[in-house]
This record gives C-alpha cells, sequence and structure tokens, in this order.
C-alpha cells in the first residue's frame, strides 16, 4: 500500500501516544456520560436500522446489517464491551492499562454465523450467508481450490488507553490463545471530537498489524499462497444525536484499507472493507 | 401610705404566686421520665438516580408513666398523630423525603418537644469509570 498514507496513519497514532499527557488536562468522570459508566451498572442498547459490510472474499457477498445490539457492564475491575471482557489493572484520568480478550474481527468474511454477523434475516438479503457456508470456490488462473472453515477465534493481550484533552488513544498487543493459528495482533487507534454539543461527531484513525501466523489462518492457500504480517489502517466517522432518553439517533462508516499480503491472496478480490450503518439506538437497560 | 402598701403587697403576691407556679412547672419537667422513641428505617440509602427516599416509617415510643403527647414530623404539617393517657405508642406513615427526616414528640397541651429523632438521608457517591470505545469494534 502507499508508504505516505501507511506512515501518516502511523505518526497520527504515536504522535497522540507520545504526548506527555499532564494529569490535569485530563477531563475526569463526573457524570454519567457516553464515555463514562456508572460502575456496577448493565447497558443494554440494540441498534435497528440499515447498513452493510463489504466484503472482500471473493465469491463472497455483502453483510447486511438490520440490528446490532450492544451490552456492556462495568465493575471495578471487570469490564465487558459486546464481545470484549477484560480487566483492569490501573486506571487515572489519563492513563488506563486493562487486559483483555477481544475476537478475530477477520472470521466475520467467511462464516455468516460468526457471532459478529448479528443480521436479523430478511428476505432482501441475497448471497451466500444466507444458510450456506461454502461458497462458490475461488479458482486463481485454472486451479480452483476450496476455502476451508475459519474457527472463531480470540486473541488477549495488555491494552493502554491514554486520554489528553479531547483525544482518546488506545494500543492493543494482543496474541490468539485459541490455538488456531497462534498469531499475534497489535492495534492502535486514536479518536477525536469534531463535533461535540447535544450531537456528536467523532473521528477514529489508526491502523491493525497482523502477524504472518494470523494472516495466513484466514487468507492464506495451501501449497499456492503464503502470506507475510499485514498492515491494515483504518478510519471511522462516528455520528450520534440522542432524540430522547433512550432513543439516539445513530450512524456511523468505516474504511480500512487491507495490507498487499491479504489483497494478493487469491481468494481475496478487494483492497477494502468498508462498513456502514445508520439506524436508531433504543436502550434497553 | 396605706393605700399604696396595699398595691405593693398584692403585686408582690402576684409575683410570688407566678414564681411558684414556674418553679412547680420547672420542677414537674425535671421530674418527668424521658421518652424512648425509637425509629424505623435508621438511615436511608440514596443510590444512582434516586432523588428521594420513599418508605414506610415506623415510630415506636414509650414512657415510665402515662402522658398525652403528639408525633409530628418536621415540616410535614399534615401529619400528626396523638395519644390520650398512653405509656407507649406505635405509628406508621408512608412518607417521601430527600433530606434528614426529624421526627417528634410533644406535649399535647404545651407544645413542648418531649423526644426527638431523625432517619438519616446518605447519598451513596456514584462510581463512574472511562469507558473503553474500541474503534475496530462493529458494536460500538
Amino acid at each position: 500500500m502507499n508508504l505516505i498514507v501507511r506512515t501518516t496513519f502511523s505518526l497520527l497514532t504515536i504522535a497522540a501516544a507520545a504526548g506527555s499527557l499532564p494529569a490535569a488536562a485530563q477531563s475526569p468522570c463526573t457524570a454519567p456520560s457516553p464515555d463514562c459508566a456508572i460502575v456496577g451498572d448493565f447497558d443494554l442498547s440494540v441498534s435497528v436500522g440499515y447498513g452493510t459490510r463489504t466484503n472482500p472474499v471473493t465469491g463472497r457477498e455483502d453483510i447486511p446489517l438490520y440490528v446490532i445490539p450492544q451490552v456492556s457492564y462495568y465493575g471495578k475491575r471487570f469490564f465487558l464491551e459486546s464481545l470484549e471482557p477484560g480487566v483492569t489493572l490501573y486506571e487515572s484520568d489519563a492513563n488506563t492499562f486493562n487486559l483483555i480478550a477481544t475476537p478475530g474481527y477477520d472470521r466475520v468474511f467467511f462464516s455468516r454465523h460468526d457471532l459478529q454477523n448479528v443480521i436479523i434475516s430478511s428476505s432482501l438479503a441475497g448471497g451466500d450467508f444466507q444458510g450456506r457456508e461454502n461458497p462458490p470456490t475461488p479458482s486463481f488462473g485454472d486451479q480452483a481450490f476450496p476455502v476451508p472453515r475459519r474457527h472463531t477465534t480470540y486473541l488477549a493481550g495488555p491494552e493502554w488507553l491514554f486520554r489528553w484533552r479531547d483525544f482518546i488513544g488506545q494500543v492493543n498487543a494482543l496474541y490468539e490463545v485459541t490455538g488456531r493459528h497462534k498469531g499475534y495482533e497489535l492495534r492502535a487507534g486514536v479518536s477525536a471530537p469534531l463535533i461535540q454539543t447535544k450531537q456528536s461527531l467523532v473521528v477514529n484513525a489508526g491502523w491493525t498489524w497482523k502477524s504472518a501466523e494470523a494472516v495466513d489462518y484466514y487468507y492464506g492457500v495451501d501449497t499456492l499462497y503464503k502470506p507475510g504480517g499485514a498492515f491494515n489502517p483504518f478510519i471511522k466517522l462516528s455520528y450520534a444525536v440522542p432524540l430522547s432518553e433512550r432513543w439516539t439517533l445513530t450512524a456511523f462508516v468505516h474504511y480500512e484499507y487491507l495490507d498487499d499480503s491479504i489483497y494478493d491472496s487469491p481468494i481475496v478480490s478487494d483492497h477494502e472493507v468498508i462498513t456502514a450503518f445508520a439506524g436508531l439506538k433504543f436502550k434497553v437497560l | 401610705m396605706r393605700a399604696l402598701n396595699s398595691k405593693f403587697s398584692k403585686a408582690a403576691l402576684a409575683c410570688a404566686l407566678l414564681l411558684s407556679i414556674q418553679t412547680a412547672g420547672a420542677a414537674a419537667d425535671a421530674a418527668r421520665p424521658p421518652i424512648e422513641l425509637k425509629l424505623r428505617p435508621r438511615v436511608c440509602t440514596l443510590s444512582g438516580d434516586d432523588e428521594t427516599c420513599n418508605t414506610t416509617v415506623h415510630a415506636q415510643w414509650r414512657s415510665k408513666r402515662n402522658e398525652s403527647l403528639c408525633l409530628f414530623i418536621v415540616d410535614r404539617p399534615h401529619i400528626r398523630h396523638c395519644w390520650e393517657n398512653h405509656a407507649e405508642g406505635v405509628y406508621s406513615v408512608e412518607v417521601s423525603f430527600s433530606d434528614d427526616l426529624v421526627v417528634q414528640l410533644r406535649d399535647a397541651e404545651r407544645d413542648d418537644v418531649l423526644a426527638s429523632q431523625a432517619i438519616a438521608v446518605i447519598r451513596q457517591a456514584l462510581l463512574l469509570r472511562h469507558k473503553r470505545r474500541p474503534p475496530w469494534n462493529i458494536f460500538d
């Protein structure tokens, strides 16, 4: 991928991380808000709307999104954020250190039944996620080959969150602990509010680096393609405006650029993944 | 001069009478056994978004002699319950309150406060934590 784009994303993240982060510049949690959770409270929300996630895997249809549930719980140490449980080792207004477990995101492109593909079935939705786990076999030149099943994987490791003025950054160093590929992932991102009045518009930028083992598990092809590590930058825009105590109008668009080591795979036909969703979020609990 | 003496002696008599009544009243107060007043609950704890305590207040009093008294809740003039010549009494009432609730027993005739207890309101400090907002996550 373009070296300039890659360097820009790296610098964005490193610049935020390298700041001196004086504690006085941080905004402490003084009232419940989208960024501050009440300890001991269990939150359940459901977003209903329409969205799609493009699928870069050859022969697979894009993934429709209709219903997105969100679960969150924060205890004094333990927390659960949708599919990501964790334990907080240290927290201040400026820095937080966690141990987290998080799913491998790439499986969503291979299985309709992945927990992250929470989709209400619709007659409008077609394609290979309508019950078929084995899509048409991709071909490479005149050679056809099956795409074996990818299992759910979980990664675990430390996470560093830092807050400086309105910027929030996070860095994860993760190892695959479910024994499927035993690879590594590094994830880094920084977010900043563009609008923060009654409505909010937040931009996130960052990257994911996946080790060769992780990339190979999802995108490698036996005897034909053995990929190296992958560096995927992304940018995300999230918009929200509360309509009432329980209802919020929400929308986001997420763009991820796939590294050449993924794009060069014979089972991949697209260089990017775009996820977009707009709908109404209802706070159940 | 005789008339003056007469007026003076009447005034002195009145003063003496008044003084003796007051002394007798004070002596009666001093001799009055204390009245024991108990309240349930003892405290009300507000947590989360709670702003008021909505609870049934149980008051129980006991004295060593028969009393004629009334139970009041401070700043709630509509709540009043009286007993005539009783040595003990129980009263329950539903109350909503957001600050300490003071319950008093007062003498039915003289309105003196004979006993007073309070239910303390304790506001539990809201513990807050920074939320994670993982941008890789589709759910957020």
